[in-house]
């Protein structure tokens, strides 16, 4: 289709904050503002939910105390950008963020069923641009820990940035998140 | 444009209601221009001059031949379907203006899209949601083709943007006249609508 002039609202983090203060969205909606556009959330399914448990429980028990494992928490990421990653980690205890939405994960993990390509091109972008240092995909399709490292500057990436470093791994494998780089994390303890 | 995006993600879709409390709650910049258009918030581009003069000239040339039973609105509110509240340029709806202080008038006999740089939107995405919600006159006044583009007769499309498109197109040159559907004895010319 013909370029045009039309676009559409582009929210900053501060705007979409106040519509959930003035509470502009429904109970049961599950959203993020990403890059500007309030994004829905899909139903997770069965694997899904699953995954994101297992997940928790294993980065829980790698990280251990002084670290906090959220499931589907609001991250303040940049102006116009309030994720709710399947996971995050961040240093700190629950009741540091009671006021702040915490900023900079040191480790995001997002369970990809449907959302793979999104995930890969949208948030992996997102996430470089925002400087974070660990992301993880788990691919259910695929049955693959997709581990992305590294943000450079990218001009022609979705949000100008991207991840230098991606490596796939398999339910053999494990990986040590950087942030707490002397554990190994078992990809098949992930795997539903 | 909005191309349709092949990931299964989606952006949010407001309700007409949603919206208009958003607009109550304050949740917009007062500065800021917007329309709801099939769920999206869509945002209104500041206009030049010859699209300005061309809302005047319309506007002028409706109230002449539609008269004092009818409203000549320039870019107000319109409660078109669930989903949607454009803010068309043009719009001729019954009655006093006192009529709709409640409630946006849903049912405009006429809508009339004045069309710069938005003529391909104006022609695929409005038109289309136009036909949905069942107005039975549009009309796009092309100030880059010096033409008014009269759509009538909405149809079912299954392929259309909004499900709906119009049946008959007709392109009238600055040397022809139109009569609206609901004043059909009447003639406006369209060397009278352009800048």
């Amino acid at each position: 289709m013909a370029a045009s002039s039309v676009r559409t609202k582009h929210w900053t983090r501060v705007e979409y904050e106040r519509l959930i203060d003035l509470g502009a969205f429904r109970p049961g909606e599950r959203l993020e503002l990403v890059g500007g556009a309030v994004v829905v959330r899909e139903p997770q399914g069965g694997p899904h939910a699953a995954a994101v448990g297992l997940t928790e429980d294993a980065l829980r028990q790698a990280f251990g105390v002084g670290w906090t494992v959220r499931t589907h928490s609001p991250i303040a990421l940049d102006e116009d950008s309030e994720p709710e990653p399947d996971i995050a980690v961040v240093a700190g205890s629950r009741r540091d963020h009671r006021h702040v939405h915490p900023s900079r994960p040191v480790l995001i993990v997002e369970v990809a069923d449907s959302s793979l390509e999104f995930d890969r091109r949208e948030k992996a972008s997102l996430y470089a641009r925002a400087g974070i240092a660990d992301y993880w995909i788990l691919d259910l399709g695929g049955q693959v820990l997709e581990v992305y490292r590294e943000p450079v500057a990218a001009p022609h990436s979705r949000y100008g940035h991207r991840y230098g470093a991606t490596i796939t791994l398999s339910a053999g494998d494990a990986v040590s998140p950087l942030s707490a780089p002397t554990v190994a994390v078992l990809v098949a303890d992930l795997l539903p």
